[in-house]
C-alpha cells in the first residue's frame, strides 16, 4: 500500500520535528531557561487581591477595603555577598521599625520554601515607605506591594454579623489548604460572623509576578503574571439603615436601664440585649443587633494581643453574637408552644374556661405551690385571655395534663416541632442550638427521672429549657403564617466582582407544621397574641397603645438559675391580617419583659416609617385612623 | 480456551508493553505534577482516580478481544446514532468546567462524551469508507464518509470544543486519504478550507466582521501561538512559562519532584494538559526523548499492525486509532513545546484524566483485536 508508506513518512517527520525542537530547548538553550526558572535569577513576587465587599439590601457598602503597603522580603533576591540578618538590620537602622520586630516577624513564619515572600511589616507607614524606596539598592530582597485592609463604613453597626478577620493560624492554614484552598501565612481569614462563614468566598486569589533578576537582586524584566482575583461580594438581607436605628434603640435602653441599677440597687442590671427581625415570607433577616460589641476597626490591621484580651475578658462578652450565639430560657413566649400542645392533643379551644383561683397550682403530694406573676388571682378566663394575660396558673394546668394524658416528653416533642433545641442553620458561625430537656437528656445528664413538675416548669418556659432569639423569631414566624417558617438568611446573594451571580440563597422552608397544626390552632394562639398588645388587659398593652398597625406578640419574663435578674423578652409580629415581619427583642438581665416592648415599639416605628431612618427611607404606611 | 493461545501467536507484544510503560511515566509525572511529597496535598484523590481509570481501561482491553471486531462494522449504524445521541445529550444536559468541554453526569460517574465519539467516529467512518472502496477516487465515493463526519464534528464544535473538533478532522481526514481518497479533491477541498479560515480570522481582525464557530479567546490563543510576546501576562503566559519548564530540565532533568516551574505552580493544569513539560523539567531531554522516542515506536507498531490486518476493515480501523493517537501527540506536546496552538488536548497514556485513558485502552484493545485476528488462515 503507497499511501501508507507516505503515512509512515509523515509520521516520521512528526516525530523529529518533535525530537528536534525538544533539543533545541533542553538541549541548546537548557541553560538559559534553567537560569530563568532557577532562584537567583527568578523570582515570585506576589499580588495580593482584594477581600470581597459586603453591602445591604439597599446596595449601600458596608464593609469595603482600603489600600495599604505591606514589605515583603523575598530570600532568593538576597545577593550571595548579603544575608537576611544583614538586610533587617540595615532596615532598622534606617526606618522606624524595630529590629526586634523584624527579626520576630521573619522568625514566626513558616517558611516552605526559598522563594516564597515573607511578609515582614502590614500596613506600612508613608514614612518607612519613602526610605525603603530611596535606599532601594542598599536592601536588596525587600519589596513593598501593595496590600487592602478592611474599610469598615461604620465599623461600631452590625459588628458581630460582619463579624471580624485576623491572622491565619497554623490550625487554619493545615485545614484549608488540605481542602484545596490556596493559603499563605499572614493571610488574614474571616474568625467571625460573615466573614468567617463566607470566607473562600470572600477570599480573594492572590496573582504572582514572576521577574527576572541580576545578580544584585535588581528586576530586570517581568516575565510572567498571574492576575489576582479578587473576592466576590456579599450582598445582604440586612437593611443597614433600619439595623443602625434598632441598634441605637437597643443601646440607649440598654444604657439607661444600666444607669438606672446603678442608682437603684433593687433593679436590675442588663448584660446584653439582642434584636432580630426577619421577613415572615422569605426568611431574610433585617436586622440583627446584638449588644454590647466593639469596633471593628481594632482588627483591621491586626489586633494587639492586649485589645483581644481585654475583649474577649470582658465580663459583657462583647465578642458574643447574642442572637445566635448564646441560648436562654424563653420565659412565656414558650406559652405558644405549650398552648399548641394544648390545642392539638387535650382538645382546648378558644373559649375553653379556666380558673385562677388564687394565683397558685398545687401539684398532688406536693406542698409548694407554683404561682403566677400576678400574686392576685385572675378567676375566670378563657384560652385567649391566659394567653393575653400570661397566666401561669392557665398553663401549669396544661402542662400537668398534658404530662398526665401522655408523658413528660410530649410538650418536648412540640418544643422540637418548632425548631427549639436544634440549629436554625443561619449563615452564621458558632450557633447555639440552645437546649429541649426531655426525660432521656434529664436522665443522662442529671441523672434523674422526668418529674410531674418539670412539665409543670416547661409548660411557662421555665427549667433547663433554652432558645436563641433567631429560635424564637422562627418560632414567631411559624405562628404568624400559620405553620412554616423559612431558614433565617443573612446573605441574600453573591456576585462576582464584574457582578456575576455567583450564588443566590433560596428561600427554604425550615419548619413546616401545616400538616400536623391545625389552621385554628395557629388562629388561636395569634388571637391571644393580638391581645397581648390589643386588649388593655394584654401584658403589652401599654406601649402600643393607639399604634397606627395592628401588632400581635408575647412577653416573655424568665428566671435564672443562678441570683441574677431575670431575662427578659418581646416576641411579636406585624401587621396583623398579613404579617411580614418576625420581632424579637432580648434583654440578658433586663429584669421585666416591660422593658422590652418599648424597643419593639421602636423598630417597627423605623420599620413602618413612622419614624425616619437617616434619608427618610423608611416604608411609608397609609391608614386611617379609627379615632 | 486453546483458541485463546492461538492468538496469542500473533499478539505484537511491543504494543501493551510500550502501552504499560507510558503509563507508569504518566504516573511518576502526575504524582509530581500533584505535588504528593507535600505533606498537606490530596494526591492520593488523583492518584488513586488515575489508577481506578487504568484498571477499568485495562479490564475493557480483554473484554474486548472476546468479539471478532468485525461486530464493530455490522453495528456501524447503531453506533453512529448512539454517537449523536449521546453527543446531542451533553449539548443540552451536559455541564461545562472552566468554559471548556462538557461533561455528562451519570450518577456519581462524569464522562467527556466527545472523547468516546472519536473512536465511535473511527469504528463508523472506516465501516462507510470500505462500503464505498470502489468509488473512493471519485466525489461521489468521498460524498458519504464526509457526511458521516460531519454532523459530530459540527455537535462538537456546537459544545465549544475546539480541541476535539480538530482531533475528529485529522481523524477523517487521515482515513479519507489512507482509504484511497482522490488526493487531487482533497488538495483543492482542504486548501481551498483552510484558505477561507484564514480569510474569515483576518477579516475580523482588520474589519471586525463576526467569527463564526471560533470564541474570542480561541482565537487570542492562535494569535499569541504565533507570537507569544504579545501578550506574555495573559495568553502567551502558559507559552512561556511550559517552555521555561521543558528548557530548564537541559539534558538530565532537575530531578523528580525538583523542577521549580512545576512545584511553584507557574505551569498551568500541569497535571493534564502540560504534564509533557512537567517530564521534561524533571527528566531533561533525557526524560521527553525517551517519551517522544516510545510514542514514535507504538505509532509505529501500530502501521505495521494495520498493513497485516486481515481485510480492508480492521486497516482503516487501526489507521483512524493512529490518526487519534498521533494528532494527541503532536498537539499536545508541541503546545508545550510552543510549536502547536493552545488546546485542552490530552497526551494519550500519561495525562492526568479518565475519560481519555478509557476511550485511549480501549483504541488499544482494538487494535489488538485486529492484530490477533490478522491471519486469514484460521477462520
Amino acid at each position: 500500500m503507497d499511501r501508507l508508506k507516505l503515512l509512515k513518512i509523515i509520521v516520521l517527520v512528526i516525530f523529529i520535528m518533535l525530537l528536534s525542537r525538544a533539543a533545541y530547548l533542553q538541549i541548546f538553550n537548557g541553560d538559559y531557561f534553567l537560569e530563568l526558572s532557577e532562584g537567583n535569577r527568578i523570582s515570585v513576587r506576589p499580588i495580593n487581591a482584594p477581600r470581597g465587599k459586603i453591602y445591604d439590601s439597599r446596595g449601600e457598602v458596608i464593609v469595603s477595603n482600603r489600600l495599604t503597603y505591606n514589605l515583603y522580603l523575598m530570600q532568593n533576591e538576597i545577593p550571595p555577598d548579603s544575608s537576611v540578618e544583614e538586610i533587617l538590620m540595615k532596615l532598622a537602622k534606617l526606618s522606624s521599625i524595630s529590629k526586634d520586630r523584624l527579626i520576630d516577624n521573619f522568625n514566626n513564619k513558616e517558611i516552605k520554601s526559598y522563594a516564597e515572600p515573607i511578609l515582614l511589616v502590614r500596613h506600612l507607614s508613608k514614612e518607612d515607605m519613602v526610605i525603603i524606596a530611596e535606599n532601594n539598592d542598599l536592601l536588596p530582597g525587600l519589596i513593598v506591594k501593595e496590600s487592602s485592609l478592611r474599610d469598615y463604613i461604620h465599623p461600631e453597626t452590625l459588628v458581630h454579623t460582619t463579624g471580624y478577620i485576623g491572622e491565619i493560624n497554623l490550625d487554619e492554614l493545615k485545614k484549608f489548604n488540605n481542602e484545596g484552598y490556596d493559603y499563605k501565612p499572614g493571610d488574614f481569614v474571616g474568625k467571625g460572623g460573615l466573614e468567617k462563614e463566607y470566607e473562600f468566598y470572600l477570599d480573594g486569589i492572590q496573582g504572582a509576578e514572576q521577574i527576572e533578576v541580576d545578580s544584585r537582586g535588581v528586576k530586570i524584566k517581568t516575565l510572567g503574571i498571574k492576575k489576582p482575583e479578587p473576592g466576590d461580594n456579599l450582598i445582604l438581607n440586612i437593611d443597614f439603615q433600619l439595623q443602625q436605628a434598632a441598634e441605637k434603640t437597643l443601646m440607649k435602653n440598654y444604657e439607661e436601664l444600666r444607669l438606672k441599677a446603678k442608682e437603684d440597687e433593687e433593679r436590675s442590671m442588663p448584660i446584653g440585649a439582642a434584636a432580630f427581625v426577619m421577613d415572615i415570607d422569605t426568611g431574610k433577616v433585617i436586622v440583627s443587633a446584638s449588644i454590647p460589641d466593639y469596633n471593628l476597626n481594632l482588627f483591621a490591621e491586626g489586633i494587639s494581643t492586649e485589645d483581644y484580651l481585654d475583649l474577649s475578658r470582658s465580663l459583657l462578652k462583647p465578642m458574643l453574637n447574642r442572637t445566635v450565639m448564646s441560648a436562654f430560657p424563653p420565659g412565656s413566649i414558650f406559652k405558644l408552644v405549650t398552648g399548641t400542645a394544648a390545642m392539638e392533643e387535650l382538645g382546648v379551644r378558644a373559649d375553653t374556661s379556666f380558673y385562677d383561683a388564687n394565683a397558685a397550682f398545687y401539684l398532688p403530694n406536693w406542698s409548694i405551690p407554683f404561682r403566677n406573676w400576678n400574686p392576685v388571682g385572675e378567676g375566670k378566663l378563657n384560652f385567649v385571655k391566659a394567653i393575653a394575660r400570661s397566666n401561669n396558673i392557665v398553663f401549669y394546668e396544661l402542662g400537668y395534663d398534658l404530662y398526665r394524658e401522655f408523658n413528660g416528653d410530649k410538650l418536648s416533642e412540640y418544643a422540637k416541632k418548632y425548631g427549639l433545641g436544634s440549629r436554625t442553620n443561619i449563615d452564621l458561625p458558632s450557633e447555639k442550638s440552645g437546649l429541649v430537656p426531655n426525660d432521656k437528656w434529664k436522665r443522662e445528664n442529671l441523672n434523674q427521672g422526668w418529674y410531674p413538675g418539670d412539665s409543670v416548669n416547661l409548660s411557662i418556659g421555665q427549667g433547663s429549657l433554652l432558645t436563641t432569639p433567631v429560635q424564637i423569631a422562627q418560632l414567631i414566624s411559624v405562628v404568624a403564617s400559620e405553620g412554616k417558617s423559612y431558614q433565617p438568611k443573612i446573605v441574600d446573594r453573591i456576585v462576582s466582582p464584574e457582578g456575576d451571580l455567583i450564588k443566590e440563597n433560596k428561600q427554604e422552608i425550615n419548619i413546616d407544621l401545616r400538616e400536623e397544626v391545625s389552621e385554628k390552632t395557629f388562629k388561636t394562639l395569634k388571637q391571644g397574641m393580638y391581645d397581648v398588645v390589643n386588649k388593655n388587659y394584654g401584658t403589652a398593652y401599654r406601649h402600643f397603645r393607639d399604634y397606627p398597625v395592628d401588632i400581635a406578640g408575647k412577653t416573655g419574663t424568665a428566671q435564672t438559675s443562678v441570683a441574677l435578674n431575670n431575662h427578659a423578652w418581646f416576641a411579636g409580629f406585624a401587621p396583623f391580617e398579613d404579617p411580614e415581619i418576625a420581632v424579637v427583642v432580648l434583654l440578658e438581665n433586663g429584669g421585666s419583659s416591660a422593658y422590652t416592648v418599648p424597643i419593639a415599639r421602636e423598630i417597627m416605628d423605623y420599620y413602618f416609617g413612622f419614624k425616619n431612618l437617616n434619608n427618610g427611607a423608611g416604608k411609608v404606611y397609609y391608614y386611617d385612623n379609627e379615632d | 480456551m486453546n483458541w485463546n493461545k492461538k492468538f496469542l501467536h500473533y499478539l505484537n507484544y511491543n504494543v501493551p508493553l510500550t502501552v504499560i510503560l507510558l503509563i507508569l511515566i504518566g504516573f511518576l509525572a502526575i504524582s509530581s505534577a500533584v505535588e504528593i511529597n507535600q505533606v498537606d496535598s490530596n494526591a492520593l484523590v488523583f492518584m488513586q482516580k488515575q489508577a481506578v481509570s487504568v484498571i477499568l481501561g485495562l479490564l475493557l482491553v480483554f473484554i474486548i478481544q472476546a468479539f471478532d471486531y468485525r461486530i464493530f462494522k455490522e453495528y456501524s449504524p447503531i453506533i453512529y446514532l448512539l454517537m449523536l445521541a449521546l453527543l446531542g445529550i451533553t449539548l443540552f444536559l451536559g455541564r461545562t468546567v472552566a468554559g471548556g468541554k462538557r461533561w455528562l453526569s451519570i450518577g456519581p460517574v462524569n464522562f467527556q462524551t466527545a472523547e468516546l465519539a472519536k473512536i465511535m467516529l473511527v469504528l463508523v467512518l472506516a465501516a462507510v469508507i470500505d462500503n464505498n472502496s470502489d468509488d473512493m477516487g471519485y466525489l461521489k465515493g468521498m460524498f458519504w464518509p464526509s457526511v458521516i463526519a460531519f454532523i459530530p464534528f459540527v455537535l462538537v464544535i456546537l459544545q465549544n470544543d475546539l480541541g476535539t473538533a480538530l482531533v475528529l478532522f485529522f481523524i477523517y481526514f487521515v482515513m479519507l486519504f489512507a482509504g484511497g481518497g482522490n488526493i487531487k479533491y482533497m488538495a483543492v477541498v482542504f486548501g481551498g478550507g483552510f484558505l477561507i479560515i484564514i480569510l474569515i480570522i483576518s477579516a475580523h481582525l482588520l474589519i471586525d466582521t463576526p467569527l463564526p464557530f471560533l470564541h474570542e479567546y480561541q482565537l487570542n490563543r492562535l494569535i499569541v501561538f504565533v507570537n507569544p510576546d504579545i501578550d506574555p501576562y495573559g495568553s502567551g503566559y502558559n507559552i512561556i512559562q511550559s517552555k521555561i519548564a521543558l528548557g530548564s530540565g537541559r539534558i538530565f532533568g532537575r530531578g523528580l519532584f525538583s523542577g521549580t516551574q512545576n512545584q511553584l505552580n507557574f505551569l498551568p493544569e500541569k497535571h493534564t494538559d502540560f504534564i509533557f513539560s512537567v517530564i521534561g523539567e524533571e527528566f531533561g531531554f533525557f526524560g521527553s526523548g525517551i517519551v517522544i522516542l516510545l510514542f514514535l515506536f507504538l505509532i509505529w507498531q501500530f502501521l505495521n499492525i494495520a498493513s497485516d490486518a486481515r481485510d480492508r476493515y480492521g486497516y482503516l480501523v487501526v489507521i483512524g486509532i493512529t490518526a487519534m493517537f498521533l494528532f494527541h501527540i503532536l498537539e499536545n506536546i508541541g503546545m508545550t513545546m510552543g510549536i502547536m496552538p493552545i488546546t485542552g488536548i490530552p497526551l494519550p497514556f500519561i495525562s492526568y484524566g479518565g475519560t481519555f485513558m478509557l476511550i485511549s485502552l480501549m483504541a488499544v484493545g482494538i487494535v489488538i483485536n485486529i492484530n490477533l485476528r490478522k491471519n486469514k488462515l484460521m477462520f
